[in-house]
C-alpha cells in the first residue's frame, strides 16, 4: 500500500507536561487508523501538529513519502490534510453551502469579488450527492441540522476541498446510535473510494474497531499497543487500560 | 436549535423552489423586517389620520432627514454588532469630523480635500479602537467607553466650545447634505453599498461568521482580527460622515452634535430591524427599516405636539416594545440564539 502520511518521533511538552512522547505513525492510502486513549493522552497534540496548528519541539512528518514542514493550518491544507474538529466547526447561523465554501469562497470574476452564489450552490449540491449525504436544500442553515447531519456536513466539506488525509476528532461523540450510524456509514462509503487515508480519534473501542482497519493505543503520549482491528477486541483493548491505570496507581 | 431531523438526512423540508407559498410567506413575515415595515405603515396610517400634514411633501422631507442620520450609523453598527462588537464613541466621531474639516480648511486645505482628510483621521480613530480592542484584549465596550469621553474632550478643545458655520461652494454644500433629500440619497445608496457587502462579499459573510462561531471560523483560518478592526473603521468613519452631511445640512457646527444620542438611534435602528445584539446575525436592510420606523416615531410624535417630557418616555417604550417583539419572533422563526 501506498503510504500516504508518516510521523517519526513526534515529541511536544507544553511547560513541564509531556504530551507527545517520541510517538510515530504511519498511515496508507485507502487505510483508516483509529487512534485511542484516554483524555490527555496526546491524542488532541498529535492532531494539531498533523494540522499545522502546533509545531512539534522535534520529529518529522512525511506526507506521500517526502518530509514537509507543517507550520500553519494553511501548509497542512495545501498538503491535503484535512481536519474535522470535535467542535464542529460549523456556524449554525450561516446556510449548508456557506458553510461548506467557507473560508474558500467562489467569487464572481472581476475586480470587486462578489460571492458566487449560484456556483457555491451547485457544487455543494453535487459534492454532498457525491458521498451519499442528502439534505432538503443547501439552503437550510445549519443549525437547524441535527448533530448528526451536521458532523456529515462538516465531513463532506473536508472531502470537497480534495482531502487526502483527512482527521476525525471524536467524530461520533455524544451522538445516539442512528445518528453514529449515519456517520459509519459515510466513512465506510469515503473508504471504498480508497484514496482517502483517515486518521479518527476516538473514545468508544466498539465503535472504532467497527470503522478502522488498524488501532493504535495512545498512553501518555506514547504508542502502547497497536493491532489490525480484526486481531483485537474491546475487552482486550480495555483490560490494557485497566491495567496501565492500575500500575499507574500503585506508582 | 429547533427540530433536529433525526435519522435519514433527507429531511421531511420542502425543496427549494418547490411549493409552499403560504409557508414561504409566513416565513417572510417572520422576518423582523417585515414586521418592523407592517408596524411602519400602520403608525404612518395612523398618523397621517390623527394629522393631515404627516404625509406632506414638507413633512415628507423632514422625515427623511429624521431618518438619514441614524441609517448610516446602524450600517456601522450593525456590521459590528454581528461580529460582536460595538462602538460607543461613534456619536462623538460625529461631532468632532466637521471641526477636523474646518480646522483643515482653515489651514488652507480646499474644502474636498478637508473632507477626505477629516474622514482619514475618523478612520483612523477607527483604526485605534479596533487595534485596542484586538492587541491589548479590551472589549470593545471599554474600548469606545473610553474613547467617547476622550473624543468629546478633543472636539470641545479644538472648538472651543464654540459653534463655527461650514464653508465650500453651493454645489458642494448641495451634494453634502445642503439639498433637501441629499441626506437621505446618501444613507440609500450607503445601505445599497452595505447590503451588498454584507451579503455579497467575503467580508460581510466572514463577518457573520465570527460571530456566529469565532472558533470555527478561526479553524477556517478567517482573519478574525482584520475583519473586526475593518469593522471599527468603517463605523468610525461612517460616524464622521454623518457627521459632515449634518453640518452642511444645518450649516454650522456643534462641538455637542450627536452624541450617545445619535449612537443608540443607530444600534436601536439596527436591533429593531433584527440584527442579534449577540452577534451572529442581522440585515442592513433591517437597520434601513429600524430606523425609518424611529424617525415615523418621532417626527410623528413631534407633529402631534406631544409634550417634550413625554417625548422620551413614548420613544424608549416604542424601542422596547419593538425590541421585545422581534426577539420573540426570532424564537418563532426558530432561528438564532437571539
Amino acid at each position: 500500500m501506498t503510504e500516504a502520511i508518516r510521523a517519526e518521533n513526534l515529541v511536544k511538552t507544553f511547560g513541564h507536561v509531556v504530551a507527545l512522547d517520541g510517538l510515530s505513525i504511519q498511515v496508507a492510502r485507502g487505510e483508516t487508523l483509529g487512534v485511542l486513549g484516554d483524555n490527555g493522552a496526546g491524542k488532541s497534540t498529535l492532531i494539531k501538529i498533523l494540522t499545522g496548528y502546533h509545531r512539534p519541539d522535534s520529529g518529522r512528518v512525511f506526507v506521500g513519502g517526502n518530509p514537509v514542514e507543517l507550520g500553519s493550518v494553511d501548509d497542512a491544507r495545501a498538503l491535503g490534510i484535512e481536519c474535522v474538529y470535535q467542535d464542529l466547526a460549523l456556524v449554525n447561523g450561516l446556510s449548508i453551502y456557506h458553510n461548506m465554501f467557507l473560508k474558500r469562497e467562489l467569487l464572481w470574476g472581476g475586480p470587486f469579488g462578489f460571492l458566487n452564489h449560484r456556483e457555491m450552490r451547485r457544487r455543494a449540491r453535487d459534492a454532498l450527492e457525491e458521498i451519499g449525504i442528502a439534505v432538503a436544500s443547501v439552503d437550510l442553515e445549519v443549525g437547524q441540522l441535527s448533530g448528526g447531519q451536521r458532523q456529515a456536513i462538516a465531513v463532506a466539506r473536508a472531502v470537497m476541498s480534495n482531502a487526502r488525509i483527512l482527521l476525525l476528532d471524536e467524530p461520533l461523540a455524544a451522538m445516539g446510535a442512528r445518528e453514529a450510524g449515519l456517520i459509519i456509514d459515510l466513512i465506510d462509503r469515503l473508504k471504498s473510494r480508497g484514496d482517502i487515508a483517515i486518521v479518527m480519534i476516538a473514545h468508544n473501542y466498539a465503535q472504532t474497531l467497527e470503522i478502522c482497519d488498524r488501532v493504535i493505543l495512545v498512553q501518555r503520549g506514547q504508542i502502547t499497543f497497536e493491532s489490525p482491528a480484526t486481531a483485537t477486541s474491546a475487552e482486550e483493548l480495555l483490560d490494557i487500560v485497566r491495567r496501565e491505570y492500575r500500575a499507574a496507581r500503585a506508582g | 436549535m429547533a427540530a433536529p431531523h433525526p435519522g435519514p438526512l433527507l429531511a421531511g423540508g420542502e425543496r427549494e423552489g418547490g411549493g409552499g407559498l403560504a409557508r414561504r410567506a409566513y416565513t417572510l413575515l417572520l422576518r423582523p423586517e417585515a414586521s418592523v415595515v407592517l408596524v411602519s405603515v400602520a403608525l404612518v396610517v395612523y398618523f397621517e389620520l390623527a394629522n393631515q400634514n404627516f404625509l406632506s411633501a414638507a413633512n415628507v422631507q423632514t422625515l427623511s432627514q429624521f431618518v438619514a442620520a441614524p441609517v448610516i450609523i446602524a450600517c456601522g453598527e450593525i456590521m459590528l454588532l454581528i461580529c460582536r462588537e460595538i462602538d460607543l464613541s461613534v456619536g462623538q466621531v460625529f461631532a468632532l469630523a466637521p471641526f477636523l474639516m474646518e480646522n483643515m480648511n482653515d489651514w488652507g486645505v480646499p474644502e474636498p480635500l478637508a473632507i477626505v482628510g477629516a474622514l482619514a483621521v475618523c478612520a483612523l480613530i477607527g483604526l485605534t479602537i479596533g487595534l485596542i480592542t484586538i492587541g491589548l484584549r479590551v472589549p470593545s465596550f471599554i474600548t469606545t467607553l473610553g474613547m467617547l469621553f476622550l473624543i468629546t474632550g478633543l472636539t470641545l478643545t479644538i472648538s472651543r466650545g464654540y459653534p463655527a458655520n461650514t464653508a465650500g461652494g453651493p454645489l458642494l454644500v448641495d451634494i453634502m447634505g445642503g439639498w433637501s433629500y441629499a441626506e437621505i440619497l446618501w444613507a440609500l445608496a450607503i445601505v445599497a453599498a452595505m447590503h451588498v457587502v454584507l451579503r455579497h462579499t467575503r467580508w460581510g459573510l466572514h463577518t457573520i461568521a465570527i460571530g456566529g462561531n469565532i472558533v470555527a471560523s478561526a479553524e477556517a483560518g478567517i482573519a478574525i482580527n482584520r475583519i473586526k478592526i475593518a469593522n471599527f473603521v468603517l463605523t468610525s468613519t461612517l460616524g464622521g460622515f454623518t457627521g459632515l452631511l449634518e453640518a452642511f445640512r444645518v450649516g454650522s457646527i456643534d462641538p455637542l452634535a450627536g452624541g450617545s444620542n445619535m449612537m443608540f438611534l443607530g444600534v436601536a435602528s439596527g436591533v429593531i430591524g433584527g440584527t442579534a445584539i449577540a452577534g451572529g446575525a442581522g440585515t442592513i436592510i433591517g437597520g434601513l427599516v429600524g430606523g425609518i420606523m424611529l424617525g415615523i416615531l418621532q417626527d410623528g410624535f413631534t407633529l402631534q405636539g406631544i409634550n417634550a417630557f413625554m417625548f422620551d418616555i413614548v420613544i424608549g417604550a416604542a424601542i422596547l416594545l419593538a425590541m421585545v417583539a422581534n426577539i420573540h419572533l426570532a424564537r418563532l422563526r426558530g432561528g438564532g440564539t437571539q
